[in-house]
C-alpha cells in the first residue's frame, strides 16, 4: 500500500488514467456496437486494433519514410502526415472488421446456428490475423517515429512543486479527439437513418427485417463503424505509446472488453463511462497496490459491480442510446 | 450433408446387445493400444514429427479430451459460457505440485484433494456469478482464469513465475509403473478417467440433473417457472466441470513433473472451448473427437512449424463455417423424457 | 445400455476420415550428416525470442557448412513455445530422434526443467543460449541438468550485482528503484540485484512488477517520481524496457535508466527514442552480434537469414556461440551423443570474436562466469565499456 504516491502524483495519475480511459472508450465501442446488433462478443476486435496500429506505423515508416532519427514535424506537414496515418488506421481497421464479419459471422448467421459457433470462428479469425502478422513482421516489435514533438501544452501551478499539473499535447490530443469521436458516433447513432436502423436491429432483428431494413447492410455498417473507432484508437495509441507488436491487442482488447461490460455491454454511453472508469481504476490501483495486482483488482471490482448491478453500471438504464 | 452421427446411430440401433458389448470392449481395447500405434509401419502415419507421439497422446490429446468433457457439462449441457476453465486445471495442478513436493503425497492422494479444491473454487465463484446472464458470466470466468494465473505469478511461496519443479510421478500401482519412459501408463489413466466421465455424464443426462440442465440451456426463465431450481443446478454443473478440470490438472502435474503459471494461460481456456464447439457441443462423442483433433493436428503439422498456429486458425474458421454445429452435432432435441433406460 | 452410445460408431467413422486426411511428411538425413536441434519458442506469445535466437544458430551452421566439412550439419527446429507444458511433449520426441546429437537450447528455464528428464535419460547434450535460472546448474538443486546441461550465458547471480554496480557508478547518493517484468528471467535477475543492494547498503527507494506487454507505465512512472529515485533498474526485455524509459523521459524524469542483457539491444534505442535512450546503461555477459561480429560474420548473417542486421534481435551472439560449441566438437570428428557430451563438457571453445574463451564447469556454467560487460548509450549508439 502506497498512498503517498496518490497525494504526490495525483494529477499526473489522473491525466494519464483519463488518456488510457479514452483509448479504451474507442476500442470498447468496437465490442459494444457489435454486441448491440448481434448479441455476440466480437472476439477479433483486439486483432482489429492490432492491425490498426501497424497501419499507422507502416504509413509513417514506409510511405513517408520517417524513422527514429526524423525530427518532429511542424505545421501543415505534421497535420497531413498525422491525418494520413489516422485515415490509414481507421480504414485498415474498418476493412478488417468488415472482413471479420464476412468470414467469421455472416455465413453462420445465415444458417441461424448457435452463438458459440460464431464465437469459435471469431477466435479462429483472431488466431489467423495474429499469427499472420507475426509471420510477416518476423515477430519483432515495430516502433512509430515520433512525428509530434511532445511538450506540456497546459501547465497549471508552479512547475517547481511536485503537485503542478502538466498536460502533454499528445495526451490532450487523445482526450479531445476521442471525446469528439465518441460524441460524433453517439449523434450518428441517434440521429441518422443508418444509426436508427442500427438501433432498430439491436432492439429486434425480426421486426426490423419486417420493416424493410437490410440486415446484412446494417450489420456490416456496424462492424465498419466499430472498426473505424478501434482504428482511431490504434492511431492515438501509436501517438502516445509509439510501439506495436503482433500481440499488442491481447491485453488492451481484454481491458476494453472489460470496460464495455463494466459500463453495460451493448450500451454506447455505458462504454464511455466504463472505459473512463477502467482507465482511472487501472492507473490508481497500479500506483497504490503495485502494478502486479492491477488486473486482479480490476476483475474483483468488475465482479462486485456485476453483483449489485447485473447489467453493468449503465446497463438497461439508458435505453434510448442503446445501439 | 452427410450426418455421421445419425448414420452411426442407425447402425448401432441395428445391433443386438452382445454385438454392442463386443464392439464397446473392442473399441476400448483399440484406444488403450494407441500408444503403441506409432511403432508399426502401417500405423506410423499417426506418429508426430519432432514431438513424442506417446507424450502427445497424454498431453495435449488426452488432457484436452478430458477437460473438454468437463467443460462440455458446463457449456454444452447447461449452456453456461465459461472462458476461464483453465483456472480449475491450474488449481488441480498446483495442488498436486504443492502436496507432492512439500508433503510428499502421492498422486492418488492428491487427486481427490485437487478435485475437491477445484470444485470448491467452482462453488465459490459460481455462487455470486451464476446469477448473471450469458456474456457477463463469460467475462467473469475469463477474469477468474487470469486471476488464478496472476496470483500464482505474484506468490514467491509457490515459486512465482518459476513455478514448482520435481513434482513426483505417481508410484507404481497395480503393477503399472509411471515415468518418462512409461507415457502409456499415463494415457491409460486418462482413458479410464474419460470412461468414468462418459459413464457419469450419460447417467446424469437421463436423470433429473440432466433434464434440469437441458431445460436451463433451452430457456432459463421457463425452466425457473416450471420449478427447476436453476441456481442449484447451474452450480452443480459448474462445480462438476471444475472437479474434472482439477483432476486433469493433478494428472498433468505428475506427468510433466513441473508446473509454472504460464502453462495456464487464457489460450488453454480458448482451446478447450474450441474443442467442445468444434466437435459438437453437448454431444460427448463429438467433444471427444473435437478434443482429439484440435490437440493432435497442431502436433502433426509441426513440420510447418512457423505457420502451424496460422493453419490452425484457418482450420477453425473453415470447419465452423462448414459445420456450425460441430463435427458430430447433438440431436436437434435431446431425448429428455425417457428417464433411465 | 443407453441408445446414445450408438454414437461410438460415428467416432470410429470420423477417425477414419482423419487418418486419411493427415499428410505424410518425413525426410531422412543424408549420409555423413548429423543433426542439431534448436529448441525454443517459435510460435505463440514468446515467439520473438526463439525466432531471434534461431538467426544466430542458422548463421553459425551456415558458416560451418560453407567450409565443406567432412560431416555436414543439419539444423532442425523444435518449437516448445517457451512453455514447460509443450516442452514436456517435444523433448521426448527429440530425444528419440537418433540423428540428433545436440540441442541448442532450451531457450527458457521453465522449458529446460521440463526437458531435462528426457535428455538426461538419452544422453543428449544441451547448450543453452538464454536459460539463466540459477538452479539449472546448481549441484544442490534437484532440478539441475548435470551433466548434460550447459549454458554460454552468465547466470543471474553474476549479472545482478553487475547491473547494480554499473548503474550506480558515478551517481552521487544513488536512490535505486527496481522494476521487473514478472518473467522467470526478470524476477531471477531482480532477486539477484536486490540481494546485492541489501548486502552493499545501497539505498533502495521502491520496487514494482509490471507484466510484459503492458502499454501504460504511467502509474510506475508516478511512483518512481514520488519516491525520488535517481536510478531505475529494469530487469526484463527491451520492448518493455524501451517503453518504460520513454514514459520516464516523457514525464521529464531525470536519472539513470539501466537494464540487463534483456534490454541491451540496438532496437532499445528505437523503442525508447533517441532522447530517452541517451545515457541508458546495460550489462551483459555477451556483446550484441551487430556490435561484435566481423564483416565476414555480418555477411554470413545476412546470407543465412536474409536480414540486413542483427539489431533488434535478442540473444543472437549467445545462440551463435552455443551452436559453435557443438560445431567445434563435430569438426573434431565427434558425431555420437556420448562423444559430443565429453567434448562439450571438457573442451575449450571461443566466442564470436574468436578470442573470448568459453569453457564449462562440471555443472555446465561458463568457467569464470563469463565476465559481465558494461554498456551505455552514447550519442545514439551503444558503447562497450569493458567488464564491470
Amino acid at each position: 500500500m502506497n498512498f503517498s504516491v496518490v497525494l504526490n502524483q495525483f494529477w499526473p495519475l489522473l491525466i494519464s488514467g483519463l488518456a488510457l480511459g479514452f483509448i479504451y472508450v474507442l476500442i470498447s465501442l468496437g465490442y459494444t456496437m457489435v454486441y448491440g446488433v448481434l448479441r455476440l462478443i466480437n472476439f477479433a476486435n483486439s486483432e482489429i486494433f492490432m492491425v490498426g496500429t501497424f497501419a499507422t506505423v507502416i504509413v509513417s515508416r514506409y510511405f513517408f519514410h520517417f524513422d527514429q532519427n526524423t525530427d518532429p514535424l511542424h505545421g501543415f506537414r505534421l497535420f497531413y502526415t498525422m491525418g494520413a496515418c489516422l485515415i490509414a488506421s481507421m480504414l485498415m481497421s474498418g476493412v478488417t472488421a468488415v472482413m471479420v464479419e464476412l468470414i467469421a459471422y455472416r455465413r453462420l448467421r445465415a444458417k441461424g446456428t448457435n452463438r458459440l459457433a460464431s464465437l469459435i470462428s471469431a477466435i479462429g479469425t483472431s488466431i489467423m490475423l495474429q499469427e499472420g502478422v507475426r509471420i510477416l513482421t518476423h515477430s519483432t516489435p515495430m516502433s512509430n517515429p515520433r512525428l509530434l514533438r511532445k511538450f506540456g501544452a497546459i501547465t497549471i501551478g508552479d512547475v517547481n512543486t511536485p503537485n503542478n499539473v502538466v498536460i502533454r499535447n499528445d495526451i490532450l490530443l487523445v482526450i479531445v479527439f476521442a471525446a469528439a469521436l465518441f460524441f460524433a458516433v453517439d449523434r450518428f447513432v441517434s440521429k441518422t437513418l443508418l444509426g436508427k436502423a442500427i438501433r432498430a436491429v439491436s432492439m429486434s432483428e425480426e421486426t426490423s427485417r419486417l420493416m424493410g431494413i437490410n440486415l446484412n447492410r446494417v450489420i456490416s455498417a456496424t462492424f465498419l463503424i466499430g472498426g473505424f473507432m478501434t482504428g482511431a484508437a490504434a492511431f492515438l495509441y501509436e501517438t502516445v505509446y509509439e510501439n506495436t507488436k503482433y500481440n499488442v491487442g491481447f491485453s488492451i482488447g481484454l481491458a476494453a472488453f472489460t470496460a464495455a461490460v463494466l459500463g453495460g455491454i451493448g450500451n454506447l454511453r455505458g462504454a464511455f463511462f466504463g472505459g473512463l472508469t477502467l482507465g482511472l481504476l487501472e492507473v490508481f490501483i497500479a500506483a497504490v497496490l503495485g502494478t502486479q495486482w492491477k488486473s486482479v483488482t480490476v476483475f474483483v471490482v468488475l465482479v462486485l459491480v456485476l453483483l449489485f448491478k447485473p447489467n453493468g453500471l449503465f446497463g438497461e438504464a439508458v435505453q434510448q442510446s442503446r445501439v | 450433408m452427410l450426418n455421421i452421427r445419425d448414420k452411426g446411430a442407425e447402425i448401432w440401433e441395428g445391433w443386438n446387445r452382445p454385438t454392442r458389448s463386443t464392439f464397446v470392449i473392442g473399441l476400448i481395447a483399440v484406444v488403450m493400444m494407441l500408444p503403441y500405434a506409432g511403432n508399426f509401419s502401417f500405423t506410423n502415419i499417426l506418429n508426430t514429427p519432432i514431438s513424442s507421439y506417446q507424450a502427445v497422446l497424454v498431453y495435449p490429446v488426452g488432457m484436452f479430451v478430458l477437460m473438454a468433457l468437463g467443460l462440455n457439462i458446463v457449456v454444452g449441457k447447461s449452456g453456461l459460457l465459461d472462458l476461464g476453465y483453465v483456472a480449475f486445471f491450474a488449481i488441480g495442478a498446483y495442488t498436486a505440485a504443492i502436496m507432492g513436493t512439500h508433503f510428499h503425497w502421492n498422486t492418488w492422494e492428491c487427486l481427490p484433494l485437487g478435485m475437491a479444491l477445484a470444485m470448491l473454487s467452482g462453488v465459490l465463484l459460481g455462487l455470486p456469478t451464476l446469477r448473471l446472464r450469458g456474456d457477463y458470466l463469460a467475462i467473469v470466468t475469463l477474469g477468474f482464469g487470469e486471476i488464478v494465473r496472476i496470483v500464482a505469478v505474484n506468490n514467491p511461496s509457490i515459486g512465482g513465475p518459476n513455478g514448482i519443479a520435481n513434482v513426483p510421478n505417481p508410484p507404481k500401482t497395480l503393477g503399472v509403473s509411471f515415468g518418462l519412459d512409461h507415457m502409456e501408463s499415463f494415457f491409460w489413466v486418462v482413458v479410464i478417467m474419460i470412461l468414468l466421465i462418459i459413464w457419469m455424464v450419460r447417467r446424469f443426462t437421463a436423470r433429473r440433473p440432466g433434464r434440469a440442465w437441458e431445460a436451463i440451456r433451452q430457456d432459463e426463465d421457463v425452466a425457473a417457472l416450471m420449478g427447476v431450481s436453476t441456481l442449484k443446478y447451474k452450480i452443480w454443473s459448474f462445480s462438476i466441470g471444475a472437479a474434472i478440470g482439477g483432476a486433469a490438472g493433478v494428472i498433468f502435474a505428475s506427468k510433466s513433473m513441473y508446473v509454472a503459471p504460464d502453462m495456464f494461460s487464457f489460450n488453454i481456456s480458448v482451446l478447450i472451448l474450441s474443442c467442445v464447439v468444434f466437435g459438437g457441443m453437448g454431444n460427448i462423442w463429438g467433444v471427444i473427437l473435437g478434443g482429439t483433433l484440435l490437440a493432435y493436428i497442431p502436433e502433426r503439422i509441426r513440420f510447418i512449424s512457423n505457420a502451424r498456429q496460422f493453419v490452425f486458425g484457418v482450420a477453425l474458421v473453415l470447419i465452423m463455417n462448414i459445420r456450425p454445429d460441430g463435427l458430430l452435432p447433438r440431436k436437434k432435441r435431446e431425448k429428455i423424457t425417457k428417464a433411465g433406460e | 445400455m443407453n441408445k446414445n452410445s450408438k454414437r461410438v460408431l460415428a467416432v470410429v467413422a470420423a477417425s477414419g476420415l482423419v487418418l486419411a486426411s493427415v499428410a505424410l511428411s518425413s525426410a531422412n538425413a543424408a549420409t555423413k550428416s548429423v543433426t542439431l536441434v534448436y529448441q525454443g519458442p517459435l510460435t505463440g506469445t514468446d515467439a520473438q525470442t526463439g525466432q531471434d535466437e534461431l538467426l544466430g544458430a542458422k548463421t553459425a551452421v551456415a558458416i560451418y557448412n560453407a567450409t565443406n566439412p567432412a560431416v555436414t550439419v543439419k539444423l532442425i527446429t523444435a518449437d516448445d513455445q517457451g512453455e514447460g507444458a509443450v516442452a514436456g511433449t517435444v523433448a521426448p520426441g527429440i530425444a528419440a530422434n537418433k540423428a540428433v546429437v545436440g540441442v541448442v537450447g532450451p531457450a527458457y528455464s521453465g522449458a529446460s526443467i521440463a526437458s531435462f528428464p528426457s535428455y538426461k535419460s538419452t544422453g543428449l547434450t544441451m547448450v543453452s543460449p538464454s536459460a539463466t535460472r540459477v538452479t539449472l546448474t546448481d549441484p544442490k538443486s534437484a532440478d539441475n541438468g548435470y551433466p548434460f546441461f550447459h549454458r554460454v550465458v552468465g547466470n543471474d547471480a553474476l549479472q545482478g550485482p553487475a547491473v547494480v554496480r554499473w548503474s550506480t557508478k558515478g551517481v552521487t547518493s544513488p536512490k535505486v528503484y527496481v522494476i521487473d517484468d514478472q518473467t522467470p528471467y526478470g524476477t531471477g535477475l531482480r532477486d539477484a540485484a536486490l540481494d546485492y543492494i541489501k548486502a552493499t547498503k545501497v539505498s533502495l527507494v521502491g520496487k514494482d512488477s509490471v507484466a510484459q506487454k503492458t502499454s501504460d507505465y504511467s502509474a510506475t512512472v508516478a511512483k518512481i517520481k514520488s519516491a525520488g529515485a535517481n536510478v531505475v533498474i529494469y530487469t526484463g526485455y527491451y520492448p518493455d524496457g524501451g517503453q518504460l524509459a520513454k514514459a520516464l523521459d516523457d514525464a521529464s524524469w531525470k536519472g539513470t535508466f539501466a537494464g540487463g542483457d534483456g534490454v541491451l539491444n540496438d532496437a532499445y534505442i528505437g523503442v525508447a527514442g533517441k532522447a530517452a535512450a541517451e545515457g541508458s546503461k546495460f550489462t551483459a555477459p555477451a556483446v550484441p552480434f551487430e556490435i561484435a561480429a566481423s564483416d565476414a560474420q555480418q555477411a554470413a548473417f545476412t546470407k543465412a537469414t536474409g536480414l540486413k542486421t542483427a539489431a533488434g534481435h535478442v540473444y543472437v551472439t549467445e545462440t551463435f556461440n552455443a551452436t559453435n560449441v557443438f560445431l567445434a566438437c563435430i569438426k573434431q570428428g565427434k558425431t555420437s551423443r556420448a562423444g559430443i557430451q565429453l567434448c562439450v563438457s571438457t573442451g575449450t571453445f571461443y566466442g564470436l570474436d574468436g578470442k573470448t574463451v568459453l569453457k564449462f564447469t562440471r555443472f555446465g556454467e561458463v568457467v569464470g562466469g563469463a565476465p559481465v560487460g558494461g554498456f551505455q548509450v552514447v550519442n545514439g549508439t551503444i558503447k562497450y565499456f569493458g567488464a564491470v
